[in-house]
């Protein structure tokens, strides 16, 4: 055991130092992320493909706040992510509103709807996850029952050539690059570490003066922001929606196995299991579109079974000096 | 010179359903000292710390943390009063590293990142847990993780700390260096109620022992009464 | 005239009751047992359904007589998923979530073969009654002279609802007469205390699983009586009606969940009344978020589920 009195003077930089190497790391990788997604579209490259990458990264980096830091599983997350996307195609099919402006008014519609759910966050576990789930299934029938002039019903609805595609295409990676800005302040924050506490042991922290209820609103609050981005950004890059694929479950089930895959409560963790299986995804809806599904159970069940961590989590209790490079 | 009293309890009752846990207790702590409450298995020792630190709801008595009256308060606002709490199965944060561990008492402080750094360093350097700084807390043994509870109320710097059992199953070593710590504290200025069964640890450093059986309090004083009080013997030894 | 559509509705509320009720309670025996939250617990039932279904098309084997077949086989899956799934479960930071999460990547597996399987086409279980239907009330000259307005049942749904009637009598009665069911309630109760008295909680446990599965197997096959239309992708919806059964009736208690099937049931049907099919729905979720909030334990519930 150590001898008292092995701190020493200089401990604080080299921590700093140690701090840097992370984010630098962390830093590299997202610049190449977000290099190659800029640059796809001036090389004719396929732009749903990516696009696709970069919500999939958003959403899985959106949903880790308040599952992976604050450990509240939202099996409703899809809510918000809807919500974004119809006020989106709202404002701008039937207000005329530009899309530079309703893509940011969804997200703002995403925080509106999150302060309304924020009372759920007071049940525990498996009531959350019902409710949340409830919440959602609502959500969705409201859409559909709503007069048709303004949300289209259950055909729901089309905006037609008004969108510009490629605008389309770096709002989401405007918004891609926020969520990921926000991932890497989060986790050197304090916030990031009171949402951990709250996580692990919410009585101990507040016991320990964590204003508890107060602290995990903002965590989900940013989820449901990013989420609510994601969906505008959908509606304005496709051009259409409705209210059974806004609304699908299996969008919550794909975020929280991507997120889950590479690693909750990491922060490279998502990123990197929703670039590795949304290219797996791919390759495989391609060859084979009925054992898609399939896959995706059997990768849900072997991860919760044999890496509930995540890869980039799992790596980190097997290999515990990694955690000097993995934020 | 009259010591300020941190912790006093008047009367205080707690039952469930028709088992009454917890009978008229009076107790009282005084500033810069510790105090040890001992009792057979199933003598209302947890109850009572639970009824203080506010897990509990008492039925009845007073409850007044340095002349704050808090019977009916919550955990967290008793906590804010200056209340400190370890457990007997240790709750730390199991999947964040020691420092973090450390820190979040101190995370709403308006102190810059330095000083939080070396404080929480500090704690932990105090019981010997420097080295494994970077160890997620799940990786610690159960002694390990008392020590952190310990390095945690530190930072957290109460004025009364309750202990439930803070030496079960902690190796001797690592038993001292926290008796150490603990005396350190009181001459500090804090106040403790200590838990144990470690009745040896309990006489180190006890200034004044309550005597808890069937949830009241059969006898107090300090170490040499109460270790010769006959209701103590027998209700340890005898027919309880 | 409307009395006519209440009474329909009535009638309805009572036969899907029972089937909710049904549902509530096999998902509780794995909620309160296992703690396990089976989202897949509607894919089972679906693959019930199918199951007779294609007893019936291969064998010609009436789906009554398909029902202890069912069991059986349903049972030993269940068995042995428990063995497979459940005991790596319990070492995980959070078994509940996890567990949720973990029948969510089962019912997609189970989606997906039944697609395979049977297509993406609803299948329909072709057998009938004779007579057809029964008429139950009839009120003369409800719509006008000559004219008799009645209430009528599908003689399926009235064999379904009679099923349903004996299976929750021989349920209620295992659980609470017999040894084995004795034990599954205290295993709701109190799991370490039940392990300390001796009992092998796997071997329990398991049993539970497949007690559970067999009642979604069954409930499959009813359910084909009642809506003869079999879609591989219904469960989800049918799992969280499950939920809502169980919060409402109280996680964990099975006369909870028999009582809250019932009532729900009754609601539902009635409010399809009136209502819109999607409004009527949304009633259900409505209903258990208000539940959630002013009452989590349910009608009767003592669980808390922590």
């Amino acid at each position: 055991m150590a001898k008292l009195g092995t701190k020493k003077p200089d401990d604080f930089s080299k921590e700093i130092s140690a701090q840097r190497l992370k984010s630098s790391l962390w830093y590299a990788i997202i610049t190449v992320l977000i290099l190659s997604c800029f640059l796809v579209p001036l090389q004719d490259g396929n732009l749903s493909f990516m696009f696709s990458l970069m919500m999939w990264v958003t959403l899985a980096t959106g949903i880790n706040f308040i599952a992976g830091f604050t450990g509240y599983m939202p099996f409703g997350y899809v809510a918000f992510y809807g919500i974004g996307t119809y006020v989106t195609a709202i404002l701008v099919k039937v207000l005329g509103v530009s899309e530079y402006l309703a893509v940011p008014a969804a997200g703002l519609s995403g925080i509106l709807l999150a302060l309304l759910f924020a009372p759920t966050l007071r049940l525990n576990g498996i009531f959350f996850a019902i409710v949340s789930l409830s919440l959602a299934v609502v959500c969705q029938r409201l859409m559909s029952l709503l007069p048709e002039e303004i949300t289209g019903g259950s055909h729901g609805l089309n905006l037609g050539v008004a969108t510009d595609r490629t605008h389309g295409y770096y709002a989401m990676l405007i918004i891609m690059f926020v969520a990921l800005v926000s991932a890497s302040w989060l986790g050197r924050s304090r916030l990031g570490k009171a949402l951990k506490a709250i996580r692990d042991d919410p009585d101990a922290a507040d016991a320990m003066g964590i204003h508890v209820s107060r602290v995990r609103l903002y965590a989900w609050i940013m989820s449901a922001f990013f989420a609510a981005l994601a969906g505008g950004a959908q509606a304005w890059f496709t051009g259409a929606l409705d209210p059974i694929t806004a609304f699908d479950v299996l969008i919550t089930a794909k975020t929280v196995i991507y997120a889950m895959a590479g690693g909750l409560g990491t922060i490279i963790g998502p990123v990197v299991g929703t670039v590795t299986l949304v290219w797996i995804d791919e390759i495989v809806w391609q060859q084979f579109p009925v054992l898609n599904n399939f896959l995706l159970g059997l990768i849900i069940t072997l991860l919760i079974l044999f890496m509930p961590r995540g890869v980039v989590g799992s790596l980190m209790q097997r290999f515990p000096h990694l955690r000097k490079y993995i934020m | 010179m009259i010591p300020n009293i941190v912790l006093q309890l008047k009367g205080l009752n707690k039952s469930f359903g028709g088992l009454l846990a917890v009978k008229n207790v009076d107790l009282l702590v005084n500033e810069s000292s510790i105090s040890g409450l001992i009792g057979i298995n199933g003598a209302g020792k947890t109850t009572l710390m639970n009824c203080i630190s506010g897990i509990y709801r008492a039925d009845s008595g007073s409850l007044d943390v340095m002349g704050v009256s808090c019977l009916n308060w919550s955990p967290h606002d008793i906590a804010r009063l200056g209340v400190g709490r370890t457990f007997q199965i240790p709750r730390v944060f199991k999947r964040i590293n020691l420092i973090d561990n450390v820190m979040v008492p101190a995370l709403n402080d308006n102190t810059d990142n330095k000083t939080l750094y070396e404080r929480a360093t500090e704690c932990l350097d105090k019981v010997k847990l420097y080295d494994l700084r970077h160890n997620n807390a799940e990786e610690l043994s159960g002694g390990q993780q008392k020590l952190l509870e310990l390095a945690r109320i530190m930072m957290f710097n109460p004025k009364i700390i309750l202990l439930d059992e803070p030496f079960a199953g902690v190796n001797p070593t690592l038993c001292r260096l926290m008796i150490e710590r603990i005396k350190e504290m009181r001459e500090e200025g804090k106040s403790f109620l200590l838990v144990s069964h470690d009745l040896t640890s309990i006489y180190q450093l006890s200034d004044h022992i309550y005597v808890l059986n069937q949830g009241q309090v059969i006898s107090e004083g300090n170490v040499d009464y109460v270790k010769n009080d006959p209701e103590v013997i027998e209700a340890y030894l005898g027919n309880a | 005239m409307n009395t006519i559509l209440l009474l329909n509705g009535l009638v309805g509320g009572v036969i899907f009751g029972a089937i909710y009720a049904l549902i509530g309670c096999s998902l509780n025996v794995l909620c309160g047992v296992l703690r396990v939250v089976n989202f897949a617990h509607g894919e089972f039932i679906i693959a019930g359904s199918f199951l007779s279904y294609v007893l019936l098309t291969l064998f010609g084997l009436h789906p009554i007589l398909s029902l202890p077949i069912v069991t059986i086989a349903f049972f030993l899956i269940g068995f042995g998923l428990y063995y497979l799934l459940i005991p790596r479960l319990a070492k995980s930071d959070e078994p509940e979530t996890s567990s949720f999460l973990l029948m969510f990547g089962v019912s997609l597996m189970m989606i997906a073969a039944m697609m395979w399987i049977f297509e993406a086409d609803i299948r329909a279980v072709e057998f009938s009654f004779d007579p057809i239907n029964v008429s139950l009330l009839v009120i003369q000259d409800a719509y006008g002279e000559g004219r008799d307005g009645r209430v009528i049942v599908p003689t399926a749904r009235l064999v379904a609802l009679g099923i349903n009637a004996l299976l929750i009598i021989v349920l209620t009665y295992f659980l609470y007469r017999t040894l084995t069911g004795k034990a599954i309630r205290a295993a709701i109760m109190n799991r370490e205390a039940i392990q300390i008295v001796g009992i092998n909680i796997h071997s329990l446990s398991a049993s539970a699983f497949g007690l559970a599965a067999a009642l979604a197997g069954i409930t499959g096959v009813v359910l084909a009586f009642v809506v003869p239309s079999i879609d591989p992708n219904g469960g989800q919806d049918i799992s969280l009606i499950g939920f809502i059964i169980i919060v409402l009736g109280g996680l964990g208690h099975p006369v909870g969940a028999l009582i809250a099937g019932i009532l729900f049931g009754l609601v539902e049907q009635i409010a399809t009344v009136f209502l819109p099919q999607a409004a009527a729905q949304m009633l259900g979720f409505i209903i258990l978020i208000i539940v959630i909030f002013v009452r989590p334990q349910g009608l009767m519930g003592r669980m808390t589920l922590r």
